[in-house]
């Protein structure tokens, strides 16, 4: 009476897809997204291929490429400033605030200092990105000292964030030459050069390579990283290693908040030239960044082939736009039906965890809660 | 087949069958072809090493798992369970090893949770409560139903996970490891509730490894090894030596004491611990405790009794209110955790899975854990990962750790194999002073004395050893000195080759103490 073969055909879809998302839910949500595409561009009459086929062109034939190489940048970097928290299972939701304040910082250091351009524009990063770090601090010290978690504190302070820039640009620091609020456009002495590379990207390209390197060296081959990897996967387990939970919480708070504020900086130096506000805010590249991060579950080489998806699918979306008849609000929705995917994917795998309780420490218990794990039994 | 003389309120036979039980994983058969035949109204043991597949079985019956073969029969009806609601709606109740309680809610809500009476569409919390009361007074389960699970001890619980069971009206009962959490005295209680369900003709199957609760309690055992069920025995017909044959296919003893040492100078030592607690009394309070060199201090106690904050202020998890911890003339008191260990403290924790390892990491990681600073294992500053995997490589050989590589997750570990890399990990350090907290707590026996032999050796090598275990027959194999601690306090010193289990266990419920103390945290 063993009949695995006779179970319904959906039932088995379902198993499949359940079991998908458990294992790797970045590559299940991609192509369940593009299907949904497919069916919705169907329904509206349109051809699926021509439509997918408008967008690949758009997003890497021609100036395409470097407009999704260009828009893959700050989400990369953002991706990449979320993860190191993750990583050691602290959510970091503030890339956003810390990405602004961090951007304000920097923009002001590149239009204020008055010197050549080799010493302007590293200064400016490095002030963008001191300041983003100051901002995260807020959130990890008030985890460290007052128990107030991190997932909450970082979130709130993108509220904050966004006023105290907005008030600078529009009165201290404000362009009285103009009515938008916002600063003086960048000097030349400030601004990040482009290379002649991919018809034109920006220098800080290189920064971002070297990030994405150094992150997944450090997180591969170094004691913090180790140390980071095992708090993420079992933070009691960490504490009972003798490893400085609560160091660990400030270090990685603090680079987070640095590569923000270091994005933030280079969106106005090296493409925007000035500080208007809620531009950053509205380019949503930090919760971009979360996306990419979640789908590349925190792998630094993962984040950028992410986040030129993302950017692929963005730039396409709008070279889609223009050659045939289907909007390019299809890639804010395969976008959608990704983060949905892997949100159930999330959910799935908390349901099979039997719920997962936040620390103190601010981290959120990913092992398993039950003795002698019925699965897999050796 | 004939009717059995305890149930005859029941249909003769069969209550349960197993036919054929094949489940496969990569590179495991966790059940092969495994048959169980469990009759009406008896108490069924099944026996089993860490890893012979006792718990995949009782997974695949519960329907947490499909099996890759075979069927399930219930009253000789062939049934086939897609998840635990539909064995539950088939009269199956289990009581799992970690118990699955709602710590806010009280005893009464936790058990009709899914299942709630209602009144006007409400849930009738007094119905609920009432109900609750007559199961346990039914069966002898003494519980308050308006009681809040958080406050309740281990013992408690587990009654309140077989009422859970009975309230849904399951006739067949499994347990899986129900006595790895009790103490003795909470056992015997288990025992009679379990033989007063037999009388009222529930069947019940009993997962243990232990032999002697095999022997008391059960009719029939069925006995696993590796995967195959390759005995199935009457319990009036058989002893502990064929049981232990079957499973193990070899002998062991565990209860005879290794060759005494003569205590060498004082290791750790602790003077006035106290730790508060909010408004109640203190969770320790004055403790005094001094174990020297090639000493195995035993500590026995009730779970609750303050044993945890003992344990969490040596290694650094806790800092208590009151008192100093001193090691080798250092006092450590204040330190972290990484400072106490590089002063010589390794630590076994009783929970291997949420303290002891991190179930998603490689095995290569757990064990590099605590070592990851030292100097040997890094090159320039970087981890040298020759280093790790030649360390790893030679607990994994060392310690006989059954696993398939060293990037293998250790949560797919069984039990035993799981505890083996805590105790390397931990030996490894040739601590001045290790802190075993229940370090064989639910491995097979086998493994227990290969751990046990591995404690002895750390002890001959001149550190101070101090065993935390509800298992009184470890405390009395192993432990130089035994010492009781009772609502905080440290209320006797014994003997262990001149005290009995008896005397012992009287005196973890205070009853040694003249003042008898205030209102207790068991029953």
């Amino acid at each position: 009476m063993s009949d695995t073969a006779t179970v319904p055909a959906h039932r088995r879809l379902r198993q499949r897809l359940v079991h998908g998302l458990l294992d790797s839910p970045g590559a299940t949500s991609i192509i369940l997204a593009l299907l949904v595409g497919v069916v919705m561009i169907a329904v509206t009459g349109n051809s699926p291929v021509e439509a997918y086929t408008a967008m690949v062109q758009g997003a890497f034939s021609g100036s395409g490429l470097r407009n999704t190489i260009a828009r893959s940048l700050p989400i990369i970097t953002m991706g990449v400033a979320l993860a190191i928290p993750f990583r050691a299972g602290i959510i970091n939701l503030g890339g956003e605030g810390q990405m602004v304040v961090g951007g304000l910082a920097g923009t002001l250091v590149a239009i204020e200092l008055d010197a050549p351009s080799f010493l302007v524009i590293p200064a400016a990063l490095v002030t963008g990105a001191l300041a983003g770090a100051v901002w995260a601090a807020l959130s990890a010290y008030g985890q460290t000292w007052l128990q107030l978690p991190i997932l909450i504190t970082s979130l709130l302070l993108n509220y904050p964030a966004r006023a105290l820039t907005g008030y600078l640009v529009r009165f201290p620091f404000a362009d009285p030459t103009v009515t938008s609020s916002s600063t003086v456009p960048v000097p030349p002495s400030g601004q990040i050069p482009k290379l002649p590379l991919f018809g034109g990207v920006s220098a800080f390209i290189l920064a971002v390579l070297v990030i994405v390197a150094v992150v997944s060296i450090v997180n591969r081959r170094s004691v913090p990283g180790y140390e980071t990897a095992m708090s993420g996967a079992n933070s009691r387990f960490s504490r009972y290693g003798g490893v400085d939970v609560t160091g660990q919480t400030v270090t990685t708070m603090l680079f987070s908040g640095a590569i923000a504020g270091m994005t933030g900086t280079y969106l106005v130096t090296g493409e925007t030239m000035r500080f208007l506000d809620g531009d950053l805010v509205a380019s949503q590249f930090a919760w971009t960044g979360l996306l990419v991060t979640l789908l590349a579950r925190h792998r630094p080489w993962t984040i950028l082939a992410a986040g030129v998806f993302f950017a692929a699918l963005q730039s396409g979306g709008l070279a889609m736009q223009r050659t045939t008849d289907i909007p390019w609000q299809l890639s804010q929705v395969l976008q959608a039906v990704v983060i949905v995917a892997i949100a159930s994917g999330f959910v799935l795998r908390w349901r099979r965890d039997g719920g997962a309780p936040v620390d103190a420490t601010g981290r959120v218990e990913t092992e398993r809660p039950t003795d002698d794990a019925p699965v897999g039994e050796l | 087949m004939s009717a059995d003389p305890r149930a005859p309120e029941r249909p003769s036979g069969n209550e349960l069958e197993l036919r054929g039980i094949t489940k496969r994983y990569p590179g495991v058969v966790a059940n092969d072809r495994v048959d169980l035949t469990v009759r009406s109204g008896e108490i069924h043991a099944i026996v089993g090493e860490n890893g012979a597949g006792k718990t995949t079985l009782m997974s695949i019956l519960y329907g947490l798992i499909p099996p890759d073969e075979g069927e399930i029969r219930l009253g000789g009806e062939v049934h086939r369970f897609a998840s635990p609601r539909d064995a539950i709606d088939a009269g199956l109740g289990m009581v799992h090893q970690a118990f699955k309680l709602f710590p806010s809610l009280t005893v009464a809500e936790n058990v009709v949770y899914g299942d709630e009476p209602r009144r006007r569409g409400l849930v009738d919390r007094a119905k609920a409560r009432r109900d609750v009361a007559a199961i346990a007074a039914e069966y002898g389960l003494s519980v308050d139903p308006a009681r809040r699970v958080e406050d309740l001890p281990v013992g408690v619980l587990q009654r309140v996970e077989i009422i859970k069971a009975l309230y849904r009206d399951a006739r067949i009962l499994i347990l899986d490891e129900p006595t790895a959490v009790l103490t003795p005295q909470e056992r015997d209680a288990l025992f009679v509730v379990l033989e007063r369900l037999r009388e009222r003709g529930h069947t019940i199957v009993f997962i243990t490894h232990k032999l002697g609760e095999v022997l008391a309690l059960s009719d029939r055992v069925t006995v696993l090894r590796d995967g195959r069920a390759v005995a199935e025995l009457v319990t009036a017909q058989t002893d502990e030596h064929e049981i232990t044959h079957h499973m193990t296919g070899r002998e062991v003893a565990l209860t005879q004491r290794p060759a005494e040492r003569t205590p060498g100078e004082i290791r750790l030592e602790v003077r006035g611990l106290r730790v508060e607690q909010g408004d109640g009394p203190p969770l320790l309070d004055g403790v005094d405790l001094e174990v020297g060199a090639g000493e195995v201090l035993g500590i026995a106690a009730i779970a609750g009794n303050g044993q945890n904050e003992l344990v969490e202020s040596l290694v650094g998890l806790r800092t208590p209110d009151a008192g100093r911890v001193v090691v080798d003339g250092q006092d450590i008191t204040t330190d972290t955790v990484a400072a106490r260990r590089r002063a010589g403290v390794a630590y076994i924790p009783e929970d291997r899975h949420r303290v002891g390892t991190a179930g998603a990491a490689s095995t290569r990681d757990n064990l590099l854990m605590s070592y990851q600073r030292e100097s040997r294992f890094q090159r320039r500053r970087w981890l040298d990962r020759g280093a790790v995997d030649e360390h790893a490589t030679r607990l994994i050989d060392g310690y006989r750790i059954r696993v398939a590589g060293l990037a293998t997750p250790v949560g797919t570990l069984s039990g035993g194999n799981l505890q083996k890399i805590v105790v390397a990990r931990e030996v490894e350090h040739d601590p001045g002073v290790l802190i075993a907290e229940q370090p064989t707590r639910g491995v097979d026996v086998g493994a227990i004395e290969f751990i046990h032999e591995r404690l002895v050796e750390v002890r001959d090598a001149g550190a101070a050893v101090l065993l935390i275990s509800a298992e009184l027959w470890e405390l009395r194999a192993l432990s130089t000195r035994i010492v009781v601690l009772f609502e905080g306090r440290l209320v006797g010193t014994f003997d262990p080759r001149t005290t009995d289990e008896q005397t012992l266990g009287l005196a973890m419920t205070g009853a040694s103490q003249a003042s008898g103390a205030g209102p207790g945290a068991h029953r």
